[in-house]
């Protein structure tokens, strides 16, 4: 696969890294932001730069007298050369690289210093192939494939959303069955051209998966260790019977007893606090559905068209197109 | 020595050190231009045609991050920061609670981002009233004062070195070079020339408080608002041609990304950017200035990459909003006894740290409406501000008052902001409203969303030698530095003003037409933290050098070269949002400053 490399310039890697980096004290603060995952523009069609993002990978070597990047982006085995970074026109130490890459991807790289191939030593996403080596990872927007859970919490956690959502209820399923699912799919992929699956969280769990994986790292445990308990809890209390396919109650039942902090049949010992999931869980919920499709959420931009329906929510005059309508934005 | 030299180094490029870096390269002179936070750009301004804010709620108030600060009583919780806002772990600011514990907090930072606070402000872009700049004066001889048995009002107000005619001109300066739009008629606010450009359609939801100004008798205009809605020729900016689409909702806290507001990247730092004489260096940050004698002779700075620097100018402007300007020159004294004597030999530096009386009210609105089409704010009313009307409620000082509109107008800031209104408690409300679930959430967006509508009034508050920036003993930044300590109060008195101004809010409101359900009125009086993001004073201007720290001029009385320019220099806070008035008084200096380098 060519690498099709984007001109950023050094300030742009300089405004998007040394806040993070430089320091006398302390680790790297918000090591999510690299590699950079940014808007791609081709300078004329807001339809063709769609598909893509900009990947900026940043590393940081004042001896390197080489640093290259590969990865599933390109050729795996041919590194693609970083530039020194340059600041008052000294080299800064910082090296990088701009790359177009398709929305909706996961990928791993290594760097490669002076001929040495190393993992990206800021971003603490990290990868095992299958033949055992450790990569680090980046994922682009809008992505859909699943990086934080498997595919029985993948189906918990849906479940578990849908009670936080309105989306489950009558009124709104019907919006999503007189709307959505009403559309022809060329017309779908008109005006949701991030659209591929829709469900009745309007892709919170996806949103949530990308989230852990990233800006909040700190939270995947979390989700981690409550999913097992309630796992455990609703297998105790509906022996023979998969946890994700139980009635709509049992969740419901649930909900209440997460509010209420008491989960009868729930390891205190291992999770102290049960409401304190429920809070995280509607924090991101809320979030997931209504923030940009962009975070992995809200596909489609359902839930931003679902206020528009129900109430009074223009939302396409700001949004860039071809998601919103805006041209002079360009996302 | 410096390792390069310059006209002038400005450390800060937000409202107090953009004029006066642009006047300067204006009139011919080499600027350096150093700036702690990153170059972002609007589109018209990038290389690459994209701008670094985006329309999207995750950039106002981003992913959850945990305060890991040690010797902080909050250590532990979570806060939400914008794109452009330090990593509060790097670079808290602590301040005092009322329960006497030590805290880190958000609310006294406006943005680090060249442009500074005017990249994510609401843009709300008032004058002082007259009687703001003499309120030592209009108070001398009054014992009427609710709430201020000891005349502490009377002692500690002062009036400014120069009065409102003295700045107005500069007010014009700054209202024509920035871009503003707005209507004059109905102000208390006298200008001598009208640069204005034309308000946008107000957003409907509006009608309500222009009912309720109207059935009070309160003369309204539209609130001027930094956003441009005309080609702009001083600093070349365009507009589309469906005007309209100006108004998105994604005002404050949001940087735009078409650069239509006024932040001072785009209207006064880029048009003089391709000028010989002009330096911007993003992503520096200042770490303290030296000197010999009266002459500060290098100012000190980590470049991008945290090596230190020196460079120097003939003179030195710090501008780095209140709390880090105060912190920046405490930072210099306590490495020279000497630079500490010139600076702070009166112990004034840090003191009368201001912020201002603020709250308001809200109410939900009959009908619904589409707040997404709009801008932060449609009418404006200095009825509050009138000295009758001051007079009439033994006030020392009046207010201004106006409605917002981009409040809870989308739909995760609606949700963040819930029973919330600060930095410190975003999403704690909605968070823990557990029955707000399935039907109930249901229930919480037919019953708001699009239909809430909140007046908000500013108003002065009262100078305290108590309220003061200090270096913290032991909280360091990421430079090993000590961070900020705020200490910060409210006189009685500030809380009759803000009984008496929030009660006017809630009249507007009640009286804003049928079906208008107020649903809470009040203010910030019990709260010492919140800040409003109105930093100002602990280096005050005036004209005896025992009792400020800047001369008339804003340099600081016992230095030849150095100047404070940003919101710092206030002695009073101002009856209104104060950037205009920052921005004013730093056209004002950097005119003095052409004629000294
Ligand atoms: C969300 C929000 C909404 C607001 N709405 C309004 C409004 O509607 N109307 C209004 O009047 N005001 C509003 N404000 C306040 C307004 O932003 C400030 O009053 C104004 O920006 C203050 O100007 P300043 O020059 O004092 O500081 P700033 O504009 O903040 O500029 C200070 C600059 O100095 C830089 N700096 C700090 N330390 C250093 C250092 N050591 N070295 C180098 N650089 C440094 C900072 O990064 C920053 O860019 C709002 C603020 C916020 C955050």
């Amino acid at each position: 696969m060519p690498v099709v490399q984007v001109a950023r310039d050094d300030q742009y890697v300089l405004n998007h890294t040394t806040r993070f980096l430089a320091r006398d004290t302390g680790e790297v603060s918000e090591p999510f932001h690299l590699p950079v995952v940014d808007t791609h523009w081709d300078g004329t069609s807001a339809e063709t730069s769609y598909r893509f993002n900009d990947v900026t990978f940043v590393h940081r070597d004042d001896q390197a007298g080489e640093v290259g990047v590969v990865g599933t982006f390109g050729d795996l085995h041919t590194p693609v050369p970083l530039r020194r970074v340059r600041f008052l026109d000294e080299p800064t130490g910082l090296w990088a690289l701009t790359v177009r890459v398709g929305k909706g991807q996961v990928h791993r790289y290594r760097f490669t210093v002076d001929g040495r191939s190393v993992l990206d030593p800021v971003n603490p996403q990290r990868l095992r192939s299958d033949n055992g080596q450790e990569w680090s990872r980046f994922f682009t927007h809008g992505c859909a494939v699943p990086i934080s859970f498997d595919r029985w919490e993948l189906r918990l956690l849906e479940r578990l959303v849908t009670q936080v959502l309105p989306f489950q209820l009558a009124e709104n399923r019907r919006f999503l069955a007189d709307f959505y699912h009403g559309l022809s799919r060329a017309e779908r992929d008109r005006r949701f051209p991030l659209a591929f699956l829709m469900d009745e969280s309007v892709g919170v769990v996806n949103f949530i998966d990308k989230l852990v994986a990233r800006e909040e790292r700190h939270n995947l445990d979390d989700y981690k260790t409550c999913l097992l308990l309630i796992d455990g809890v609703l297998r105790a209390r509906f022996p023979g019977r998969e946890p994700a396919e139980l009635g709509r109650q049992a969740f419901m039942d649930l909900y209440d007893e997460l509010a209420a902090n008491n989960v009868p049949g729930w390891d205190t010992g291992r999770y102290g606090e049960p409401r304190h999931f429920l809070v995280l869980l509607r924090r991101h919920a809320m979030t997931g559905a209504f923030a940009h499709p962009k975070h992995g959420g809200n596909q489609g931009a359902a839930a931003w068209a679902y206020l528009a329906e129900r109430f009074a929510f223009d939302w396409r005059a700001a949004i860039e197109a071809p998601l919103g309508r805006n041209t002079d934005y360009r996302g | 020595m410096a390792d390069e030299a310059f006209d002038a180094v400005i450390i800060g490029s937000g409202a107090g050190g953009a004029p006066v870096a642009h006047a300067l390269v204006r009139a011919g002179k080499r600027v350096l231009v150093l700036e702690k936070g990153p170059l972002f750009h609007a589109q018209h301004t990038s290389a690459d045609g994209l701008s670094d804010f985006k329309r999207d709620e995750e950039f106002a108030t981003g992913a959850e991050k945990v305060l890991r600060v040690q010797g902080v009583a909050n250590t532990g919780v979570s806060f939400y920061s914008s794109h452009v806002e330090p990593d509060l772990n790097d670079e808290p600011h602590v301040y005092r609670d009322s329960d006497g514990r030590d805290k880190a907090t958000i609310e006294g930072y406006t943005a680090q981002v060249v442009g500074g606070g005017t990249q994510l402000y609401g843009g709300v872009s008032l004058r002082f009233a007259p009687d703001d700049f003499r309120l030592r004066t209009v108070n001398r001889d009054r014992d009427d004062l609710r709430a201020d048995p000891n005349g502490d009002v009377a002692r500690e107000a002062r009036d400014w070195p120069f009065g409102y005619d003295d700045l107005e001109p500069w007010y014009c300066r700054a209202e024509e070079l920035i871009g503003i739009n707005g209507t004059r008629d109905g102000q208390l606010k006298p200008a001598s020339v009208d640069n204005y450009q034309q308000p946008l359609a107000p957003n409907s939801i509006s009608a309500h408080v222009a009912a309720g100004m109207d059935a009070l008798g309160y003369r309204r205009y539209r609130t001027p608002l930094a956003v441009i809605t005309e080609d702009h020729a001083p600093s070349g900016r365009t507009v589309p041609a469906d005007r309209e689409s100006i108004k998105t909702a994604f005002v404050n806290r949001y940087g735009d990304p078409l650069g239509w507001k006024s932040n001072t990247w785009v209207s006064l730092l880029h048009p003089v950017s391709a000028e010989p004489g002009f330096s911007l260096r993003a992503n520096c940050s200042v770490t303290h200035l030296s000197a010999t004698g009266p002459r500060v002779t290098a100012v000190h700075y980590r470049d991008p990459l945290g090596r230190e620097r020196t460079v120097s100018g003939t003179v030195v402007v710090v501008a780095c909003s209140a709390i880090e300007s105060v912190r920046l020159l405490q930072l210099s004294a306590e490495r020279d006894a000497a630079f500490a004597d010139r600076i702070n030999g009166n112990d004034l530096l840090g003191r009368y740290f201001l912020t201002h009386c603020f709250g308001g009210a809200s109410a939900r609105v009959p009908g619904r409406h589409d707040k997404s089409r709009t801008l932060d704010s449609d009418w404006a009313t200095d009825a509050c501000a009138a000295p009758e009307f001051v007079r009439a409620n033994n006030l020392w000082a009046g207010g201004a008052i106006y409605n917002n509109t981009s409040d809870s107008a989308l739909p995760i800031s609606m949700a963040r902001t819930w029973a919330a209104n600060d930095m410190d408690t975003m999403w704690k409300g909605y968070l823990y409203d557990l029955d707000m679930r399935g039907d109930g959430f249901d229930g919480y967006l037919t019953e708001n969303f699009g239909r809430q509508l909140s007046v908000a009034f500013m108003a002065n508050q009262v100078p305290l030698p108590t309220n003061r920036i200090t270096l913290h003993p032991a909280v360091r930044d990421k430079w090993n530095r000590p961070v900020a300590n705020i200490d910060k109060g409210w006189h009685g008195h500030d809380r009759a003003v803000m009984d008496v101004l929030a009660e006017q809010c809630r009249r507007i409101l009640a009286a804003g037409g049928d079906g208008v359900q107020v649903i809470g009125h009040g203010h910030v009086g019990n709260d010492v933290r919140r800040i409003a993001n109105h930093v100002l004073g602990g280096a005050r201007f005036g004209t005896d050098p025992d009792d400020s720290v800047l001369d008339p001029d804003c340099r600081a009385w016992r230095f030849d070269n150095l100047y404070v320019t940003d919101g710092s220099f206030m002695p009073t806070s101002g009856g209104a949002n104060p950037t205009l008035t920052i921005q004013a008084n730093a056209f004002r200096v950097g005119d003095l400053l052409t004629t000294r380098v």
